[in-house]
């Protein structure tokens, strides 16, 4: 080799993206794990497993010889929840002793392994098979006999599964399904973990993995896979590069709150909050209620749930919780009736009864509430403003329904964006919170199985995607920088003439930014000077209050009988300015004559170095290219 | 390729008494340490740019 190739570092034929090697994305969740795979074009996809589900339940069931797996297995809570196991995956990593023993009560108990010291261990009853009778028996047997042994029945045993076990053999499971989907063997995959595991856990999961045969390419922290979706493909082009995005990831046992900067695709996080006294589990509790209320009204059969105390009205509860997955999927895809059906609910009643949405927005108040309370709690915590977030990302299947997002967006500028007003939610959209986890490792996936690694630096890029990487550290700019234009007449107090952003706070160094746009050099021919400053800046929120103005009340309507009028917020960014870095000042070679007025295109381009150095150049752009470059300075 | 933003904007006519002003600071304001999620192709690209000491530019090529 003479020269090296300085990207994909071989010698080899660029690859082509239907050879891509075989990689997924898998979405872990406590209560629900889904499949993404890469298309032809390069995007990703989330798959169905066998019984067609994308969000497969994280559960294992045994019953008899059988083995249940999703939600198939899920089913089993009601009348095999001691042999059903749910809710592993945060149990991975821990030591028995470190387990809450209210945690455990739902499905198969959780003991103290017999063997292991201070290991979790599910104990659940299988049948096992005989062991199948040998050709011959000579060898092992005392009375050697050569007729076959029959067949004999399963034995029932007792089995001890560590959560690493159960993970193992589910997260296979999940390979398998994504195996026989795309006709291949998986080579790799991304798998997530929550920002909140620890080391410890990480390696549990990474052993289970390994257990399995399964290749992970990376343990990729949830808020990672959202970035990578968010920042991807022509949806994501459309969004500013950089922006303020809000992850809000309501799940089943918790709500996960993340701020995160992203800066032209490099993402990091300005601050994380969890709650788990909200969720999908909290929803469910709620609306089984409801139905639980209105079989009563129907039936006048008492059921009392969640919590329920009697063994009837328990196992009405299970029914229920299952029930309501269907309803709470109906109403986050449409606004009418859905419906909750469960036979023999109790004493051999059927149950069926509905909610439209505005009766669940109304029941979910509260949940909505508290998640906004949070909410404001975290961009508080970064120190901004709601009117700051540019963007909010719904994460996880509770985030699908539209009522949060109508209580959130209240608070918010109007511009933010959203996958409800984008209309990306629906029908799989790029914005279904439901999937947008498994596709960002699927597509993380595809960048790291790519990698090269024959030089030592390739080695260490590769490196720089594992856990706890140094690479991952950064120094990021403090204030906003950007240009000021001076111009005759500007406001007394004012900026002075027109602010053109260019670098936001919050961006991760090295950076460049490079930003195009006409200059009005004024009337009069001559050579015109353009010239501008190089300003750090305050940005802020004003807050004004109003008074709103007086309603106009149709015919007949009742005055309202408040007598304090509520004043109306109204918010507005605001920049100041705080210190002036430079300035730079160039001729201008290239204007055209436009209504009279003289103009010209500029192109700034602001480069500031990983130690802070600031170097700021200046160039007209036209027909014949680029102007002459100017440039000035500021040290680190 | 660099990303050039283009800004829907028309900048005013350069103040008529407008000189190069003195700096008031000497450097931008302090930065702060954070750590960037591992993730997405930009994050590649930044690495490789540090680890193989290129600039914006080289690594434009
Ligand atoms: N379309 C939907 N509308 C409303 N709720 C839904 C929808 N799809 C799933 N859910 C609910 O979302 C929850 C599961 O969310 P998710 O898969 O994000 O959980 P998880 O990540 O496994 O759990 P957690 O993060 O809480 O540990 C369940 O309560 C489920 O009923
Ligand atoms: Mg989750």
């Amino acid at each position: 080799m003479t020269s090296t190739p300085r990207q994909n570092g071989t010698a080899d034929a660029p690859i082509e993206v239907s050879s891509f090697p075989t990689v997924v994305g898998i979405n872990f969740g406590n209560s629900y794990a889904s499949i993404a795979v890469l298309t032809k074009e390069g995007s990703a996809d989330c798959i169905a497993n066998e019984d067609g589900e994308r969000q497969i339940a994280c559960a294992i069931s045994f019953h008899g010889e059988e083995t249940y797996i999703g939600n198939q297995a899920k089913h089993q809570l009601v009348k095999n929840s001691q042999n059903t196991i749910t809710g592993f995956r945060n149990l991975l990593g821990k030591k028995f002793s470190e387990i809450p023993s209210d945690k455990l009560s739902v499905s198969a108990p959780v003991i103290q392994h017999p063997e292991i010291p201070d290991e979790p261990a599910y104990k659940v009853q299988v049948l096992q098979a005989a062991p199948s009778p040998l050709p011959t028996s000579a060898t092992t047997t005392p009375a050697p006999s050569h007729a076959p042994t029959p067949r004999s029945e399963p034995i029932p045993a007792t089995r001890f599964l560590t959560p690493s076990e159960v993970t193992s053999i589910f997260l296979k499971s999940l390979i398998q399904s994504a195996e026989d989907y795309l006709g291949k063997k998986v080579q790799g995959a991304v798998i997530t973990v929550p920002d909140w595991f620890s080391d410890v856990q990480k390696s549990a999961l990474q052993k289970a993995a390994a257990d399995a045969d399964i290749v992970i390419l990376q343990l990729l922290e949830e808020a990672g896979a959202v970035a990578v979706t968010t920042t991807t493909g022509a949806q994501a082009d459309a969004l500013p590069h950089d922006r303020t995005q809000l992850i809000v990831d309501l799940g089943s046992s918790g709500l996960e709150l993340a701020l995160l900067s992203i800066r032209e695709g490099l993402a990091y996080s300005l601050a994380t909050i969890s709650d788990h006294t909200v969720g999908g589990d909290f929803i469910d509790d709620r609306l089984i209620k409801f139905f639980a209320k209105d079989f009563t009204k129907k039936t006048k059969m008492p059921l009392t749930v969640a919590p329920a105390t009697d063994a009837q009205d328990k196992r009405a509860e299970a029914k229920l919780r299952l029930a309501v997955e269907h309803t709470k999927r109906t109403l986050s895809a449409s606004p009418g009736a859905a419906t909750c059906s469960v036979e023999s609910l109790k004493d051999g009643l059927d149950y069926t009864g509905t909610i439209n949405r505005l009766r669940f927005d109304m029941e979910m108040r509260p949940i909505y509430s508290q998640v906004y309370t949070k909410v404001k709690e975290i961009v508080a915590s970064a120190g901004i403003d709601l009117y700051d977030v540019d963007e909010i990302v719904y994460v996880g299947g509770s985030a699908s329904l539209p009522g949060l997002d109508a209580t959130l967006a209240e608070g918010f500028a109007e511009s933010v964006v959203t996958p409800f007003t984008s209309g990306t939610v629906v029908g799989g959209g790029v914005g279904d919170p439901t999937t947008i986890l498994a596709r960002g490792c699927a597509l993380q996936a595809k960048i790291l199985v790519t990698l090269p690694d024959s030089t030592e630096e390739e080695r260490e890029v590769k490196k720089a995607f594992t856990n706890g990487t140094e690479w991952a550290k950064a120094k990021a700019t403090s204030k906003s920088i950007g240009l000021i234009f001076p111009e005759d007449g500007a406001e007394e107090g004012g900026l002075g003439g027109q602010w053109v952003p260019v670098l936001s706070r919050e961006t991760a160094l090295p950076a460049r930014r490079t930003v195009q746009f006409d200059v009005d050099l004024g009337e009069g021919a001559g050579d015109k000077k353009v010239a501008f400053e190089v300003w750090e800046v305050k940005e802020g929120v004003k807050i004004e209050k109003s008074k709103p103005p007086p309603l106009e009340l149709d015919d007949g309507e009742e005055e309202d009988e408040d007598e304090e009028e509520e004043e109306i917020e109204t918010k507005e960014k605001t920049v100041d300015k705080d210190n002036l870095l430079t300035s730079l000042a160039l001729v201008a070679k290239g204007c055209k004559s436009v209504n009279g007025r003289r103009k010209t295109r500029l192109e700034v381009q602001l480069l500031l170095s990983e130690t802070g150095a600031l170097e700021i150049s200046a160039w007209e752009v036209g027909q014949s290219g680029k102007g002459e470059k100017v440039t000035a300075s500021v040290s680190a | 390729m660099a990303n050039v933003v283009e800004l829907p904007i028309v900048t005013p006519p350069l103040r008529s008494n407008w000189s190069p002003p003195q700096p008031s600071a000497k450097s931008i304001a302090p930065l702060q340490e954070r750590r960037l999620l591992p993730a997405g192709p930009a994050y590649l690209a930044h690495v490789r740019r540090t680890i193989h000491n290129l600039t914006f530019e080289e690594h434009d090529k």
